[in-house]
């Protein structure tokens, strides 16, 4: 059997990767890329028996709802996105202080009788009687939309994956409304849209994830406390 | 023959025998269609391919939409029975995403009430080749709606209450909105040209289409309706009469019973809906049943009465009732009376060996 060992994946690139090493640096840990921006393989000062990986931040979240990677960090509207059963699969063991940005529904400024879901509720009842088709949201959140609008009693939609400039979409016709990741809502506003009062869906930052394994060996727990207690952290489990 | 082999010979007979046309449409369906009927909330179960024209297609995710819609196709009108046994395909928290059903469905009967009928000692039939008693849940969406129609409120409330039914947190959020609606003095109503004027204004400048969605006149009208609405209040008696209503589940027998007495107190005619439902008793046997004022599917295609089988383990085992609105739904011209079930084949295989 090989010596046990733990798999950590951080963000690949941008500001989340910068943001990333400076708080694992903060709390005494060094993370070295040695191959540089374009390697993908990654360690950290002093703790061999950590393996660091460089994934995109989607791919993060997909890994450890899979269980491929055992600590990671991404969005936590990312590990929601994934898949329905992502906050079941994986442990949140700290939220980060960063990459802070709101999942929310917008509808157009013009639309001044919808301000709240219960609006978009009724909206949406008619709206297909009204216009031979279903109402359309133009999202990259669909598992997030779904879960949000079915808790809301709202059945009658389409949603139009988007997987860019998604507050562009009502005016160019491709859907009546949004949901939207955003941190100010300044772009949402610039594009004539309105985030609903109660239109919050959920408010997101990055997190330090552990997937849940119960299957772990004795040693690789072991493993995994020490690392944890390094940062202060203990597994909840 | 062992159990399970003999169990699903006598379903396979049970199906051959409805004297319908055994149906049996393609694996490989357009998943269009299902997103328009059922809308995202089924949509996420089904198992999606994309073709190399971007053109989705879904393994078949239940037979009634493919039956109903080769109906149609052929031109409705005559009276027509299907029944099937086969795998559809679902994505599902528990389980494999191919599992069997089988199932009947009863197009343009003259007698809805014979249909029906037929339709539940289909299920019970079924259910009862696996040795299973089932707890019987009845709802009634036809009651409900001769309720909401008769009950004092202003018009605009009716299908904003009714879109709601089968919801229940949805609905007793609004009752609770309802019943919180401050009792404002009637404000003066804004200026119906002055905020056509401002909602074209703000649409143009950003950039919308006034005629594709949601124009300024349909914005408007239901801003000044819902204005209209925060002083039109739902009298408290109503509200009252909805809660209690929706509250009644139990024995068959004694939650119609109450149901009169309310509709009594009321001055409601629900006579014929109630009395429907109770000639259906007869077809369920020795099976206890539960009539649940509450219960209905979240799909709007549905009317008259709606039921749902469970076994020990509290799963559906068989569910269905009347979707009279389905076929129109679906293209055909005017209301064409449907009622159906599916049987699910794998949750009543697992009842036995439990």
């Amino acid at each position: 059997m090989s010596t046990p060992s733990l798999t950590l994946a951080v963000p690949s690139k941008g500001r989340l990767e910068e943001l990333t090493r400076e708080w694992f640096a903060e709390n005494g840990l060094t993370i070295t890329r040695p191959g540089g921006a374009r390697s993908y393989l990654g360690a950290i000062d002093g703790v061999p028996d950590v393996t660091v990986r460089f994934f995109p931040a989607s791919e993060i979240a997909r890994e450890l709802i899979r269980g491929a990677i055992d600590l990671g960090v991404t969005g936590l509207d990312l590990i929601h996105e994934t898949s329905e059963t992502g906050p079941a699969a994986v442990q949140t063991l700290k939220p980060l202080g960063f990459g802070g940005a709101d999942v929310v529904v917008a509808v157009p400024e013009a639309w001044i009788d919808v301000t709240h879901m219960h609006d978009l509720a009724d909206v949406a009842s008619d709206f297909r009687s009204r216009h031979g088709r279903w109402m359309r949201i133009a999202t990259k959140y669909i598992t997030i939309t779904r879960q949000h609008f079915a808790a809301a009693g709202i059945a009658e939609y389409r949603t139009v994956e988007s997987l860019g400039a998604t507050e562009a979409a009502p005016a160019s016709g491709v859907a009546d409304i949004v949901v939207d990741i955003t941190t100010t809502g300044s772009t949402l506003a610039a594009n004539g849209l309105r985030v609903l009062e109660d239109g919050v869906m959920l408010k997101s930052q990055a997190c330090l994830f552990a997937a849940r394994k119960p299957d772990w060996s004795a040693e690789k727990a072991a493993l995994m406390e020490s690392f944890l207690t390094r940062l202060g952290l203990s597994a909840a489990r | 023959m062992s159990g399970a082999a003999l169990r699903r010979v006598n379903l396979e007979s049970l199906v051959e025998a409805q004297g319908a046309t055994r149906a049996a449409p393609p694996l490989l369906l357009s998943a269009d269609a299902y997103f328009d009927l059922a809308g995202e909330e089924f949509g996420r179960r089904l198992l999606l391919t994309t073709d190399s024209t971007g053109a989705e297609h879904c393994l078949r995710p239940d037979f009634t939409l493919p039956i109903v819609q080769a109906y149609i196709a052929d031109g409705v009108g005559r009276p027509a029975a299907f029944s099937y046994l086969g795998p559809i395909f679902r994505q599902r928290e528990t389980g494999a995403a191919e599992f069997d059903q089988a199932g009947i469905e009863l197009l343009a009967q003259p007698d809805g009430d014979v249909a029906l009928d037929q339709v539940l000692t289909f299920a019970r039939a079924a259910i009862s080749i696996y040795g299973i008693t089932p707890q019987v849940r009845l709802g009634g969406v036809g009651l409900f709606e001769a309720l909401l129609v008769q009950a004092d409120m202003p018009d605009a409330w009716r299908p904003r209450i009714r879109n709601r039914f089968g919801h229940t947190e949805a609905l007793q959020r609004l009752l609770a909105r309802l019943e919180a609606a401050p009792d404002l003095p009637r404000e003066a109503q804004p200026d119906r040209e002055a905020l056509l004027e401002d909602v074209t204004a703000q649409m143009v400048a950003t950039g919308l289409s006034l005629n594709e969605g949601r124009g300024p006149a349909e914005i408007v009208d239901r801003y000044l309706e819902q204005q209209a609405l925060d002083a039109a209040h739902v009298p408290a008696e109503t509200l009252a009469l909805l809660r209690s209503y929706l509250s009644i589940s139990g024995p068959a027998l004694q939650a119609l019973t109450r149901i009169e007495a309310l509709a009594e107190q009321h001055r409601l005619m629900l006579g014929a809906p109630i009395r429907a439902i109770r000639r259906h008793l007869n077809a369920l046997g020795e099976s206890p049943v539960v009539f649940d004022a509450s219960f209905s599917p979240r799909l709007d295609y549905y009317t008259g009465i709606v039921f749902e089988m469970t076994g020990a383990g509290g799963d559906v085992l068989a569910s269905g009732g009347q979707y009279d609105r389905l076929l129109e739904r679906l293209g055909a011209t005017a209301p064409i009376a449907a009622s159906g079930c599916s049987v699910w084949v794998d949750r009543l295989e697992a009842e036995v060996r439990a």
